[in-house]
């Protein structure tokens, strides 16, 4: 059925030696997740192939030759064999420097077609870092490889959503020693803005923001640190001001004992361990990383490429799920916004 | 077979919610475990008891005793310092000077090996300096008291210990002091500690400090190999079953999945962070590295509340817990 509200998605199959083709052909076995819009899967039909026998299910795909002939059926899952990752040349499971090179490649290709407007948004099966790395590829992160090849250069941010709570950071891949650097009213100020604004486009209302302090106990009025007093607070009572519902800073070690007490919609945490260490006690494997402020919406699976149990056929595909729920939200949400702003 | 370990509990400020907590919080799930020791003043425990309507029978008891209590009985080595009107809810020196006493006590029990661990009831700062004691708090009395110079806070709840190399003091300061000699002696005072409660071959990981323990120096300075590695191997050296610098964010997951006994934490949200993710409604600090187990309750004398038997005693309950939980395992 065609629909010109319809999203059109990409898919990428992630790390061809980790669970990733795995968890798209289970994922969209689901018809809820596969009605949700029309989708272009760019990888190589040998790993998806591979990935079907080992989980023993099929998916059904509709090669195409030409970014023309992308549709707009949503349920329809058009595939671009790029026909660059043979699986005789890796051992699934094991780090190889080559599904490093092509898993960058791949994405390049996908952000090509964003670029391109042939896809709104891409949910991107997980893919390993240091293979990424080995394979030639030499960003920080994901995030910034992502935004050099659509040309951010900055305001974008990665964020965290678990469930009901979103977790963003000021900070993220960098040591811990510049963490203090780093943190300025106006870089906090604009990470404040960056989750009102994310959380407005998932369609929150006047979404609840709570910070954290970088110091332990929060500073305790300057006798552990400045770092509250010179830039959090003056960011946040600047944002308050501003209209935007903002509370903080709060000691970071009691930060998810509060959600239970004085529930919020988002965290913004100072530096990398502070926010991913609680994450993943809550069970934040579950959950799902997208890569925001930028000009697609991309999504993946909070987990890794779980080497341990590739090609056993065991992964669960519950997080790819929530990942691509989510891609398809916030890309059709930033659709509308645009066309009403076009109107 | 091992023999009950012996708690002593100090009063703390009498003025405040010591005396009625402690008599709270000696209940049958206490008695079965351990044998306490309330080092304080007897009148004004029984005036807290008698304010609760609680029948908890306390017996005196000498330094130089036996402490070997009859059933039922609680034994209070009873130094008799507090004047009889003294009112709740006041600073005063009397209480102050009474709550260094009833510490210095118990110090000289653990020295004689009478005392098997110590659990401190508040005191309260002002009237401690009052009563011309001039230290910020317990832990400092306890360290000039022990001569003991390398201590370092530790914080239990039941799925997940930790330990940390530094505490209060700021971020960015934090990461300065944190160096291999630190690192070894606070992985050292993890295995001793456990291992005298009764772990066998305790089981540590030590965090590191950069996202991702610093993947090898991609992100970081090297401060992984400048100043945690050298401290974790001369630990490994001395057959201490240690590992890391592992990244933080999943070390921690693997520990509540019991992959380890205890976690070397290197600042203070780094270690607290998860601990109160767990959700532990009760906090009590301990403090290890001196000659004898020492845990706390994580809240103040509260003379806004003292002597209206409303405290709460959770905090105090649990401390009295990990003291038992961590006092070292004897033969009887």
């Amino acid at each position: 059925m065609k629909n010109p509200d319809t999203p059109v998605i990409g898919l990428t199959l992630g790390d061809a030696t980790g669970i990733g083709p795995e968890l798209v052909v289970k994922a969209f076995q689901d018809e809820n997740t596969r009605t949700l819009a029309s989708w272009v899967l760019v990888g190589d039909k040998r790993v998806l192939l591979q990935a079907q026998a080992l989980a023993n299910l099929t998916l059904d795909v509709k090669e195409i030759d030409r970014v023309e002939e992308i549709g707009r059926e949503a349920g329809t899952i058009h595939l671009i064999d790029l026909q660059n990752m043979n699986p005789e040349n890796y051992e699934l499971g094991k780090l190889s420097n080559e599904s490093g090179k092509v898993t960058g490649e791949t994405l390049q290709y996908v952000l090509q077609l964003a670029k391109d407007k042939h896809i709104e948004g891409v949910m991107y099966a997980p893919l390993n870092k240091e293979a990424l790395h080995r394979g030639g590829h030499h960003f920080q992160d994901e995030l910034h490889f992502f935004a050099d090849l659509l040309d951010c250069k900055e305001g974008f941010s990665e964020i965290n959503v678990m469930e009901d709570l979103w977790v963003t950071r000021v900070t993220s891949h960098i040591p811990l020693k510049n963490v203090s650097d780093n943190i300025s009213k106006e870089k906090v100020m604009e990470r404040i803005r960056f989750a009102h604004d994310t959380l407005t486009t998932a369609g929150y209302n006047a979404p609840k923001i709570v910070v954290a302090a970088l110091n332990p106990h929060a500073g305790e009025g300057g006798m552990l640190g400045n770092e509250e007093i010179d830039s959090i607070i003056p960011a946040i009572n600047e944002m308050k001001e501003a209209g935007i519902n903002v509370t903080g800073p709060y000691p970071a070690d009691t930060l998810f004992l509060r959600l239970s007490k004085d529930p919020f919609d988002c965290l913004l945490a100072m530096y990398h361990d502070q926010a991913q260490t609680g994450m993943k006690l809550l069970g934040f494997n579950k959950g799902v990383t997208m890569s925001g402020g930028l000009p697609v919406t991309l999504t993946t699976p909070a987990h890794g490429t779980a080497f341990d149990i590739a090609g056993k056929g065991i992964a669960d595909p519950g997080a790819t799920k929530e990942a691509v729920k989510m891609v398809v939200q916030m890309s059709s949400n930033r659709k509308a916004y645009q066309t009403q702003l076009d109107q | 077979m091992s023999r009950k370990p012996i708690i002593g509990i100090t009063m703390g400020d009498g003025a405040g919610v010591g005396p009625e907590i402690i008599v709270k919080s000696l209940n049958d799930e206490v008695f079965d475990q351990a044998i306490p020791l309330v080092i304080g003043d007897q009148k004004r425990l029984e005036t807290a008891a008698e304010m609760l309507s609680s029948d908890l029978a306390l017996k005196k008891v000498g330094v130089e005793d036996d402490f070997n209590p009859s059933d039922g009985d609680v034994l209070c080595l009873d130094l008799d310092l507090l004047p009889d009107e003294l009112p709740f809810g006041e600073v005063s020196k009397e209480a102050g000077h009474a709550a260094f006493a009833y510490l210095k006590t118990a110090i000289e029990l653990a020295n004689k090996g009478k005392i098997d661990a110590i659990c401190t009831a508040p005191l309260n700062k002002e009237a401690l300096h009052k009563g011309g004691h001039h230290y910020p708090g317990h832990t400092e009395i306890l360290a000039e008291l022990t001569q003991t110079r390398d201590f370092a806070m530790m914080l239990s709840s039941p799925k997940l210990k930790v330990i940390h190399v530094t505490t209060h003091i700021g971020l960015r300061d934090a990461i300065d002091r944190i160096e291999p000699n630190r690192v070894y002696d606070v992985v050292k005072m993890a295995h001793d500690t456990l291992s005298q409660s009764g772990i066998k071959q305790p089981k540590i990981a030590v965090c590191g400090i950069n996202p991702h323990a610093g993947e090898n120096g991609l992100f970081g300075y090297g401060e992984e190999e400048e100043k945690v590695i050298p401290g974790v191997e001369r630990a490994q050296g001395q057959g201490i079953d240690v590992i890391g610098p592992l990244p933080a964010d999943t070390l921690f997951f693997r520990a509540v999945r019991g992959d380890f006994d205890i976690v070397v934490a290197m600042y203070h949200d780094q270690g607290h962070g998860p601990i109160k993710v767990l959700g532990l409604d009760a906090g009590v600090n301990i403090t290890v590295g001196l000659p004898i187990i020492r845990t706390s309750v994580d809240h103040g004398t509260a003379f806004d509340i003292a002597g209206q038997g409303i405290a709460d005693e959770k905090s105090m309950l649990e401390a009295i817990r990990q003291a038992i939980e961590l006092a070292p395992k004897r033969e009887q």
